[in-house]
């Protein structure tokens, strides 16, 4: 028998959250358990569908590149992409927005 | 390190044996084992729930409780509600008081005997006319809408309800609009003509009833004193028969009649009306306030008739009781709500004389009055005279759990109890606080045993008309 959950959702506002919530886990489930032939490297139109995100980091659940850049282009790397410095000033930036696609508005860095 | 975790408003409550989180921002309701239980009730209290430092125990129901969106990112900045203007909402209902005259002298009555203070007087056509234009020139994209014939009684002016409905059916096909109708009567001057009108353009009707002979009679005599009942009951048949749209009985009970209110429903139920609303009455004067007592027998009262709606759905049955499918509706979709009610924002109504009024229980209050058909809906007064009547509020509203699902309650009882009577602010919400408990726990336990499910469409339904 299938465990009960110790927190299950009764009205129809806590089905959508927490199935909004279902929906990213499955996501990274997904990505760290399946083959690991996951392509890299930028977007193409052959790899639709398996654009987010590989990485079990933060920002989980945005496109790959988009991901690349945020993590790749920060520190040393010589990418001019706009990103927080994360040397000095902004250590943890990409803790403020553990899911870009609910937190995006939380990214307040200048 | 992990994002360090904040709690969101939350309120914890149980039920039929089982244990509920309502999560007070979102009104979203879950249901907790008893294990997750005590794992909240052992961190609650700390201000910020870091993941990766948890007990492994407790993990799992506090990465559920992310999931629910009760814990959540403590940088994230508390989203406020949104900031409706009147000047942004287009008209969606307009209550024309097209007899502000009653042939009845209900004791209760906050309108002075249908006249609002004022002399009796009639809606004229042409004005009835004009307003139902006004609605639906300023109904901006919306493709229905809703115009509700009120009083004093408004079956004394069938001639302004008839007008109004034409023009309705005719400007509202130009227009591309369909607009419903809705009549609140008395039901004492109900005749076959008028039924089938009624009946002819789908109108809802609400006939105000308050139960079983004696107390009907004694709340809503005529002018000589002598009860309404058997005027009513002997005219309710054809408007019962080949009805379009269900017909509802509108019942208000004064205090010492609140330990009656499951009687009240059967014998309406029982004449033939397809649903019952109970409104506790609004206390036009000290006299009508109620005692603790009486407001802990109203809620008794509602309690077993809440029981016995529960019984009803597990044998795939809805009992016809609009005050709890209305509240049920609200609770299944988790609506919550920035403004109390539409007064003032797509509601209005209009007096026998063509001014605005931000509600019909607020015509007839020269503070309210928000323009008139001749210069239009004045939305900055609205603002301001809305915005005097909750100045305040926000501040005991903000620790509330209710807030999301009452928002300050209604304006005009309020104006009642504060500006009239004098009373404190919030003296009836403990009783709202413990009424939205009653539905919260309805509802858990509806949706526990799998019987809310035959019903959630029609909740829903209902909670979005």
């Amino acid at each position: 028998m299938k465990k009960k959950r110790p927190i299950q959702a009764l009205n129809e506002k806590a089905r959508a959250i927490q199935s909004l919530a279902e929906g990213e886990e499955k996501s990274v489930e997904a990505l760290q358990e399946g083959p690991p032939a996951m392509p890299v490297g930028c977007t193409t139109i052959f790899d639709t569908g398996w654009e987010t995100n590989p990485r079990p980091t933060y920002p989980i659940g945005n496109c790959q590149s988009s991901a690349k850049d945020f993590h790749g282009c920060a520190g040393d790397c010589w990418w001019p992409a706009q990103v927080p410095d994360g040397l000095t000033n902004h250590e943890d930036f990409d803790k403020q927005c553990p899911n870009v696609a609910r937190d995006w508005r939380l990214i307040k860095y200048d | 390190m992990d994002t360090p975790l904040a709690w969101a408003d939350h309120r914890i409550f149980s039920g039929s044996g089982e244990n509920f989180i309502f999560a007070v921002e979102e009104a979203s309701l879950f249901s907790l084992t008893r294990e997750a239980r005590e794992t909240l009730s052992r961190w609650r209290t700390s201000e910020s729930i870091e993941l990766d430092r948890m007990p492994s125990p407790d993990l799992e129901v506090l990465e559920g409780l992310r999931d629910a969106q009760i814990l959540f990112p403590a940088s994230r900045e508390k989203a406020l509600p949104p900031q409706l203007k009147p000047a942004e909402v287009p008209l969606s209902t307009l209550v024309l008081e097209v007899a502000q005259d009653c042939n009845l002298r209900c004791t209760y009555c906050y309108a002075d005997g249908g006249t609002y203070g004022a002399a009796p007087c009639l809606l004229a056509p042409e004005t009835a006319r004009r307003a139902v234009r006004y609605l639906l020139d300023n109904s901006g994209d919306r493709d229905h809408v809703t115009l509700i014939f009120f009083g004093g009684e408004p079956l004394l002016n069938m001639q302004a309800v008839r007008t109004a409905t034409r023009e309705a059916i005719s400007y509202g096909r130009k227009m591309g609009k369909k607009v419903h109708f809705s009549l609140t009567t008395n039901g004492t001057l109900l005749d076959a003509e008028i039924v089938a009108f009624l009946h002819a353009n789908h109108v809802s009707v609400a006939v105000s009833m308050d139960g079983p002979r004696d107390i009907h009679d004694h709340n809503r005599p005529d002018e000589s004193g002598n009860g309404s009942y058997s005027e009513i009951v002997s005219r309710l048949a054809p408007l019962f028969e080949d009805a379009s749209v269900p017909v509802a009985a509108r019942v208000t009970l004064a205090p010492d009649q609140w330990h009656r209110v499951v009687e009240v429903f059967d014998h309406l139920t029982g004449l033939g009306f397809h649903e019952v609303g109970i409104a506790p009455v609004s206390p036009v004067s000290k006299a009508l306030l109620p005692t603790a007592g009486q407001d802990a027998s109203l809620l008794e009262g509602f309690g077993l008739l809440a029981g016995r709606f529960v019984a009803h759905a597990r044998k795939g049955l809805v009992m016809p009781f609009s005050n709890i499918l209305d509240l049920l509706g609200r609770i299944h979709l988790g609506q919550t709500k920035s403004l109390s009610c539409g007064a003032g924002f797509g509601y209005m109504a209009v007096d026998a004389k063509g001014g605005f009024f931000p509600c019909h229980r607020l015509t007839g209050e020269a503070d309210f009055c928000t323009g008139n058909l001749e210069t239009g809906i004045n939305t900055d007064r609205i603002n301001s005279c809305l915005g005097s009547l909750n100045e305040g509020r926000e501040e005991s509203c903000s620790k509330c759990w209710a807030r999301t699902l009452c928002a300050g309650g209604c304006h005009y009882e309020n104006h009642l109890r504060e500006n009239h009577l004098g009373l404190p602010r919030g003296t009836s919400c403990k009783f709202i606080r413990s009424w939205l408990d009653l539905g919260m726990k309805t509802y858990a336990e509806l949706r526990t045993d799998g019987a809310i499910e035959a019903m959630g469409r029609r909740l829903a339904q209902r909670a979005q008309c």
